[in-house]
């Protein structure tokens, strides 16, 4: 070893070394995730920054110690340093107004939000079954939860597991039922909270817009939040937004909040695609029929907004028992008369919803 | 309502096609002093914050952009970018002769 000179040390046997570290709970190589930053070889010395996202401090030192093992073994290394540094999300998208954060999606024909000016009133479960109707119409449809707080997805479908991720970083959706999911409940551990300020619900939905491998979709279902807030706004301020779906129970306190949530897209200029009244009845086994909410908000709702009555689901146990064992009624009873409606709303919705062409953004660079 | 062309008529005028065929033009230092976000109007008094004298006579967009489907947001010179001018609000803007009488 002494008489031997020893070969000048390369980047790319240092780069190679590397390659075979792989990131906590993957088996992806630190350099393909792109992990690895400013990595600087000169003479016996190796430099770089460890950029991990969202690593606790044991994994982060314990993936240190592996980087250093694994570049000590490169011929001709003496001396390493490794600086841990903050992992920055690429791309940054920017923050809320003016239209510099503007998206756009020409592999997604509709973007149509579901929402409720109100939380509980079934926008979920009128969310995941409207797309399965449509998905039983032959049209490709992703169903995005845009609840970051509290994702109800993962529940409604029966998944709890992270997303696949592509070598340069782009998540793929999770497939069942014919359906592209992505929900903020399959990126994090289950029962843990997200506690968030607004600028990152609304960095969270970009992303779940922009690095989502939807693919070509006729159809893209967004389930809103509750309210008129962040998550609302940045839908109809940086998505190409076709249309909306409004929820709500037949009761007028369900009702005033719809009105806001209705309002608010009428004020950005979103069109109201129609209404669904949820919880509208309960047929008892005797045939009889309960209006435990009280019936025809929706339609009062559609009257005086003058948007169409897309439909009126009747409360059905079958739809609770479906919710909570993951499995849609519309998967397990076809022919229930909830399943027969929603396949009728999908219908009618295919026969209104413009393909997003119909309003072309305009834009100009000032000589 | 909303425009299908945007177009710079002279240095400092914009040209808005709606889509009703309404042509517009404007005088950009006066959208300027009509920007309405919370830097510039207050937002609960709706008191105006900007004073005419602060922007300069020849600013000028640089980029504008939609907003979704109901409005445009317009960069200029001095670095402001914040504001969000509706369609509604730039229609109601129009300067052109037969705007202004009514």
């Amino acid at each position: 070893m002494f008489f031997k000179k020893a070969k000048p040390l390369s980047t790319d046997s240092v780069a190679h070394a590397l390659s075979h570290v792989s990131a906590p709970g993957t088996d992806k190589g630190l350099i393909s995730l792109g992990y690895i930053k400013n990595l600087q070889v000169s003479g016996t010395k190796v430099r770089f920054d460890l950029a991990v996202p969202n690593i606790n401090e044991r994994d982060r030192d314990a993936l240190v110690e592996a980087c250093r093992a694994a570049v000590k073994k490169v011929e001709g290394v003496e001396f390493i340093h490794i600086s841990p540094v903050a992992a920055t999300e690429a791309p940054k998208p920017s923050p809320a107004p003016g239209g510099q954060g503007r998206i756009s999606l020409p592999n997604i024909r509709n973007l149509i939000a579901v929402a409720s000016g109100k939380g509980g009133v079934g926008k979920s479960t009128a969310a995941i079954s409207l797309s399965l109707a449509l998905v039983a119409e032959g049209k490709r449809v992703g169903l995005l939860d845009a609840d970051i707080y509290g994702p109800s997805l993962p529940t409604l479908i029966g998944i709890n597991q992270r997303p696949p991720q592509t070598e340069s970083g782009r998540i793929l959706p999770i497939i069942k039922e014919g359906l592209k999911l992505m929900s903020m409940g399959f990126m994090i551990p289950e029962g843990q909270p997200v506690v968030w300020r607004g600028p990152m619900v609304h960095g969270a939905l970009t992303q779940f817009l922009t690095q989502v491998d939807w693919g070509e979709l006729d159809y893209l279902i967004v389930d809103m939040p509750p309210g008129t807030g962040d998550a609302q706004l940045t839908m109809s301020q940086t998505a190409p937004l076709s249309g909306a779906i409004i929820v709500t129970t037949p009761q007028e306190l369900s009702l005033i909040d719809a009105r806001k949530g209705l309002k608010m897209f009428e004020s950005v200029q979103v069109p109201i695609l129609g209404i669904i009244e949820n919880m509208s009845g309960f047929v008892a086994p005797d045939g009889q029929v309960h209006n435990i909410f009280k019936t025809g908000g929706g339609k009062k709702l559609a009257e005086e907004s003058g948007t169409p009555l897309l439909g009126v689901i009747p409360l059905d146990p079958l739809i609770a028992e479906g919710g909570d064992s993951g499995k849609s009624v519309l998967l397990t009873h076809p022919d229930a008369t909830v399943s027969k409606i929603y396949r009728q709303m999908a219908k009618d919705l295919i026969k209104k919803a413009s393909p997003q062409g119909a309003f072309k953004p305009v834009s100009l660079e000032w000589q | 309502m909303h425009p299908i062309e945007l177009s710079q008529k002279a240095a400092n005028t914009l040209g808005i096609t709606w889509d009703d065929g309404h042509q517009s033009s404007y005088q950009v230092r006066g959208l300027r002093l009509q920007c309405k976000c919370a830097a510039c109007v207050d937002e609960w008094t709706r008191k105006v914050l900007i004073k005419e004298e602060q922007i300069p006579l020849d600013i000028r967009p640089k980029k504008i952009e939609p907003v979704g489907r109901y409005a445009l947001s317009i960069a200029w010179s001095d670095g402001h970018s914040s504001g969000i001018y509706t369609f509604d609000h730039l229609r109601s803007l129009c300067e052109c002769e037969a705007c202004r009488k009514t």
